[in-house]
């Protein structure tokens, strides 16, 4: 009777102490070899917008041209 | 969607450092970075040429293939940026560079080699845009401000060209076309000397 | 494996990179390579007092870093590098200037920069400006408040006065000054009582000024960068534009473009003369020999423009019997170049017409450079290339207000507007300025007369100042032997470098005699540290051009208005307060700003600029008032970028800058004259002829222009310059307003302050100053027809037989000057190497601004001198060596022992220099003969770059026209240190 309480004991401890290495799935980086996983950068957003292309080729015209 | 891309004109570039500076004035780039230099063949000599030279944004960028934590990304209109937060200047992309464009300031006196620098054709990194953040870490984002590179911006001849590929291309062509019979092309004079 | 990765504080990227180091040296080395292989790491530990920016950054500087979401207004300012011009577009925060955008809408530079004008933004950071007005008290800097600084100079200054007169006082003004800034140094200068009164003209352009304004009228670029774009043919003699001139490059390879044939000239392959079709190695000094070796290809060929100098064109016959001597075998002998070459180049130029010619410093700087300027000129004339678009004498002046210092500021030999020092020029400015004319003259010293040279004696007033070429000497020279009272026991430096003169061994010399130095720069310069000086030498906190506001006259005659972008750093005040403040404390500022509204000690720079235009006829500084440059500014964006015309907009058919001449008064618009000497436009629309200036006929031969004349002129041939009598006789005077008239009576189109002779004279299409021909043939100069000599150190002493120099002159410009007694001795056996040296493009003029300046003193860690492998070879020197480069000292003022000099540089083997030449760059300073001046800066103010001074082993010579230094001939030894 007694071993069964320290085995059990001794089982809820060590299952106490492995707590803290429980890692939720969504917890770990998954590395995929070639995929940027860094942070969006909101350029992208911006450069989606029709306008930026125009802005940036009259931008071009107006300063790097021979006028 | 445009590619945006760098074209330097050797007939025109006087290796005058324009680039180089206006760089550094725009990125606060620190002492013993040059994201961009000027690189002089033959120097002295008749055929001295020279052509400034930075990250050529590569459509497949060696840099971003061999990355070992693939901190790079291309945008849409082929400008290649990376995130220094996921760096870990381990410096395998300036092997891959053909063009020796990263570099690597050091992070205190000691010498030991810091994140990844390079040009980033004046798009910033992936922080938001124009924050003082962004610009503490990767200098000015002036394509978000409809502007483009500065070093192009300031090139003292209009050597150096950056935007549209498309547009770039036209110029030099138009330029190409004007000088006519008289090519300066590096090695020219080989196939037809004087 | 699964990678954990959380992102962790970044710290701001800062610090230094080790470039990598090599050792072999290969060949086609570059300029920069070159100097990180010569051991320099960048940053970090290597120089000591070099620390990592993130450490200087907290020491002294404005943290020009830009900041998010601060509002950001944007200011409009020229760079202050050089003459060109470009336009730069300042963003300021909070006062702190934090973003530099292009000026795309300029049409000089179209947005386009320099290394120097990228780098601008920094000068705002200020980290190693003089903050304060500092004393040098026992070898130490102290302290000083301003109050303090000028009590002490002005009572220093007024004792010497009292003891040694007002000409005991050297003062030094600026080219990069402001238009406003160099006009009130002059007028300074005639109230303090002196004509010394001198600035960087005199050692760059001074000879082409001269020798040009007495070929044609004036001595300015003809044309203008942007009108190169329409060239057939450009020649570049002694001219590095990739190098000193970037963005004119622009322009010059657009004409290139355009099919326009490049031919550079100069002894060494420059970076000019990688883009040129032709590249000629010329042997230093012997610019008139080629010049004259062309012509003799041109008249063998009948190539010249006959009609041309028929009509426009006075004496070319004598230039013809001169011509005759310079045959290819002998050209060959002088100058080096084989008759092919030669025969190439005269046939480019005639066959590609119109060709433009381009000098600078190494045309300039000798001691017959009124010579070399004036042949290229008769050399364009042959061709009938002036007065054209697209030819010209296109004269690339120096730094950013050169141009304007020049026409309207600190020249010790004129007043403003080249009116000169006669008695009727002194008369001209004192009924502009207001005051009496007698009380004027009592300021000089009227007690005796001096040799003015030509056996005339004159008063000091009427006489050139010592100019600043030659400041050393108004110290050093027995005070007998002075053309005035006494000796220099002050100098007042006042935005000027010294490490640009020659002789810098007796600089130091005279540095420790003089009594008083005073600094008043931005930065200490070489002349707070130079010498050993332990006492009363005192730095004025001087503020830059973008701390201020006002004109600015680039090469091409534009004038463009500068915005304030930031307030003075620190305690700094701009050149006019200071200026203020001193003749405040000097007793003459009511006379002085008697018309100019002072507020807080600032004088209005706006009512500055009309007082210059109520002054200077002369050449067309009237038309250009504050109100119609600023439009410019407004609408620069409006203007044609190759004709420099406004197409539409406000200021539609103005000229950009409205270059000078502009005549009249600004009512009545006129729009500029943006190519000298053009005669199809009218005078009206910015068309113009020769000026008729030296009298109407000359041994019996008409001075005046022969059957050509302005488009629309209704005189319909030459005529002499505009007179109130000219006026009556043609029946045009009742054409002038009553008021008009009454100011106009009896005067002509230089001294009628009303404008009236020169608006009437236009309305009928004519110039106000004539219609003559240009003349080859200079009548009262040393040499009526420009020939060659030998420079007075010369690597071929066996030409000085047949090319000598002049005779000694016991009193020129007030000073013994030399020529024969120098040339005597032959120094080429123990100095063999020709020694010239010029500009790199990283730096500028004396170089303090520049290599403080942490962007560009990174490109250019080293002073270093440029050496042919076989000259290196010869000496067991390899490639960064350091080498000690010795010139043949003489102690000109003194009879003994010759004194020789040494500096230390590194070496840099290229073949860019030919056999028997070394080049070096002269914008360093800050070493003296091998050792670092550190010590002698005050704390934190030592530029970044400090390097031997080039000039501290250059020698005496000075052209006896101008006082011009030889600085590009000269002769020297290297040895291994």
């Amino acid at each position: 009777m007694g071993r069964i309480l320290k085995i059990v004991v001794v089982c809820m401890g060590a299952a106490g102490l492995l707590g803290g290495c429980y890692r939720a799935p969504n917890d770990v980086q998954l590395h995929k070899p070639g995929v940027y996983e860094g942070p969006r950068d909101p350029l992208l957003a911006v450069e989606k917008e029709p306008q930026q292309q125009k802005r940036l080729q009259e931008r071009f015209q107006l300063v790097q041209t021979d006028r | 969607m445009a590619r945006m891309k760098f074209l330097c004109d050797a007939e025109r570039c006087i290796e005058c450092n324009g680039c180089t500076v206006a760089c550094k004035n725009a990125n606060e780039v620190p002492w013993g970075v040059n994201r961009r230099r000027v690189i002089t063949l033959k120097d002295g000599e008749p055929g001295e040429k020279s052509i400034s030279v930075a990250c050529m944004h590569c459509t497949d960028a060696p840099c971003a293939a061999v990355c070992p934590v693939d901190c790079f990304y291309t945008t849409a209109d082929g400008i290649v940026l990376h995130d220094k937060d996921l760096c870990i200047g381990c410096g395998y992309c300036f092997y891959a560079c053909p063009f020796g464009a990263p570099q690597y300031p050091k992070e205190s006196a000691f010498g030991v080699r810091g994140k990844m620098d390079k040009c980033t054709f004046c798009a910033g990194g992936p922080l938001p845009d124009n924050s003082d953040a962004e610009y503490k870490e990767y200098g000015s984002n002036r394509i978000a401000q409809g502007k483009l590179p500065a070093c192009a911006e300031m090139c003292a001849t209009k050597a150096l060209l950056a935007g549209d590929g498309d547009l770039v291309a036209d110029i030099y062509r138009k330029r190409v076309l004007k000088r006519g019979g008289r090519p300066k092309t590096w090695g020219w004079e080989t196939a037809y000397p004087s | 494996m699964k990678l954990i990765r959380k992102p962790d504080s970044m710290t701001p990227v800062q610090g230094s990179h080790s470039p990598a180091t090599g050792d072999e040296s290969a060949t086609g080395v570059d300029r920069r390579t070159f100097l990180r292989r010569s051991g320099l790491t960048l940053g970090g530990a290597a120089l000591a007092n070099m620390l990592p920016l993130g450490m200087m950054r907290k020491a002294r500087a404005v943290d020009i870093t830009r900041k998010a979401g601060v509002k950001m207004e944007h200011k409009r300012s020229i760079c202050s590098h050089c003459a060109v011009g470009c336009g730069v577009i300042a963003g300021v925060q909070n006062g702190v200037w934090t973003d530099q955008e292009p000026d795309f809408e300029s049409p000089i530079n179209l947005g386009s920069h320099c290394a120097k004008g990228a780098s601008v933004r920094e000068i705002g950071s200020g980290g190693k400006r003089v903050r304060y007005p500092m004393k040098l008290t026992d070898g130490k800097w102290k302290r000083i408040s301003w109050d303090q600084a000028i009590n002490e100079i002005g009572d220093q200054l007024l004792n010497i006065r009292e003891k040694s007169g007002p000409d005991a006082v050297f003062w030094a003004g600026s080219s990069k000054a402001s238009n406003e800034g160099s006009y009130l140094q002059r007028k300074f200068a005639a109230f303090w009582g002196t004509n010394n009164m001198d600035h960087q003209a005199r050692i760059c352009h001074s000879t082409t000024v001269a020798g040009v304004a007495n070929t044609w009228g004036y001595g300015a670029m003809t044309n203008s960068f942007n009108d190169m774009h329409n060239s057939k043919a450009m020649l570049f003699v002694g001219s590095n534009a990739a190098e000193a001139h970037p963005v004119a490059m622009q322009h010059i390879l657009r004409g290139k473009e355009n099919g326009a044939q490049m031919i550079v000239v100069d002894p060494r392959f420059t970076r000019t003369a990688a883009h040129a079709d032709q590249y000629i190695r010329l042997r230093p000094g012997s610019d008139v020999p080629f010049m004259w070796g062309l012509l003799w290809h041109i008249f063998e060929n009948g190539w010249e423009d006959k009609e041309y100098i028929r009509q426009r064109v006075y004496g070319m016959d004598e230039i013809r019997q001169e011509v005759k001597k310079w045959d290819p075998k002998t050209v060959q002998d002088v100058t080096g170049v084989p008759e092919a070459d030669m025969y190439q180049c005269a046939k480019t130029m005639a066959e590609n017409r119109p060709g433009t010619i381009v000098w600078c410093m190494g045309g300039t700087q000798h001691h017959i450079g009124n010579n070399n300027t004036r042949a290229y000129c008769v050399f364009q004339l042959a061709l009938g290339n002036i007065g054209v678009s697209g030819g010209g004498a296109n004269i690339f002046r120096g730094h950013d207000n050169v141009q304007g210092a020049t026409d309207i500021g600190p020249n010790s030999h004129t007043l403003p507007g080249y009116y000169g020092l006669s008695e009727g020029a002194w008369k001209h400015w004192a009924r502009v300025w207001d005051v009496d004319y007698e009380w004027l003259k009592g300021r000089f010293d009227m007690t005796k007369k001096y040799d003015a040279g030509g056996g005339k004696q004159a008063y000091t007033m009427n006489i050139p100042g010592i100019p600043v070429s030659r400041w050393i000497d108004g110290i050093l020279v027995e005070q007998g032997n002075v053309q005035q009272k006494d000796n220099f026991h002050a100098i007042f430096f006042q935005g000027h470098a010294v490490n640009s003169q020659t002789r810098g061994v007796e600089m130091t010399k005279a540095l420790e005699k003089v009594d008083l130095v005073v600094v008043s720069d931005p930065h200490p310069t070489v002349l707070g540290v130079m010498g050993n000086r332990k006492n009363n030498t005192y730095l004025l906190p001087t503020c830059t051009q973008f701390e201020t506001y006002g004109s600015v006259t680039a090469s091409n005659r534009t004038i463009q208005w500068r915005e304030q972008v930031i307030e003075p750093l620190f305690e700094s005040k701009p050149d006019h307060e200071i200026l203020y403040l001193m003749a405040k404390k000097l007793g003459f500022a009511d006379q002085m700003f008697k018309h100019i509204k002072v507020t807080n000690n600032q004088p209005l720079i706006e009512d500055i600029l009309r007082e210059v235009n109520r002054g200077t006829w002369t050449i067309g500084y009237t038309g250009q008032s504050p109100e119609r440059l600023k439009l410019h500014a407004k609408h620069r964006g409006t203007f044609n970028t190759t004709t420099l015309r406004a197409e539409g907009g406000p200021v539609d058919g103005d000229y950009y800058g409205l270059p000078w001449p502009c005549w009249g008064t600004p009512e009545l618009k006129h729009p500029g004259t943006p190519i000298l000497y053009d005669p199809s436009q009218p005078v009206a629309d910015g068309g113009l002829t020769f000026r008729a200036r030296f009298g109407v006929e000359h041994n019996g031969v008409s001075l005046l222009a022969d059957g050509v004349y302005s488009k629309g002129s209704d005189i319909k041939d030459g005529y002499p310059e505009f007179t109130a009598d000219m006026l009556k006789q043609l029946g045009w005077w009742d054409e002038l307003t009553p008021d008009e008239q009454k100011q106009a009576a009896g005067r002509n189109w230089k001294t009628d302050l009303s404008g009236g002779i020169q608006r009437v004279a236009i309305k009928h299409g004519c110039a106000p100053f004539g219609n003559a021909k240009a003349r080859t043939v200079v009548w009262q100069f040393p040499d009526p027809v420009p020939v060659h000599r030998e420079p007075l150190y010369t690597g071929r002493y066996d030409l000085v037989s047949k090319y000598p120099t002049y005779e000694d002159h016991k009193a020129l410009w007030r000073l013994p000057t030399l020529y024969a007694s120098v040339q005597a001795k032959d120094y080429s056996k123990e100095y063999p190497l020709v020694f010239i040296s010029g500009r790199i493009v990283e730096y500028e003029g004396g170089g303090e601004e520049t290599r403080s300046n942490k962007w560009l003193a990174e490109l250019q860690p080293y002073m270093y001198v440029e050496i042919n492998p076989a000259d290196a070879n010869d000496r067991g020197i390899r490639d960064g060596d350091w080498v000690w480069l010795d010139g043949p000292g003489r102690d000109t003022n003194n009879p003994g022992p010759a004194v020789p000099s040494h500096i230390k540089v590194k070496a840099m083997v290229t073949p860019r220099v030919g056999r028997g030449v070394i080049w070096t760059p002269f914008h360093f300073g800050g070493w003296y003969e091998g050792q670092d001046l550190l010590d002698r800066y005050p704390k934190d103010t030592a530029p970044y770059v400090r390097g031997e001074a080039c000039n501290t082993a250059t020698t005496y010579g000075y052209d006896p026209v101008t006082q011009m230094q030889e600085t590009k001939a000269t002769l020297c030894q290297i040895k291994r240190a």
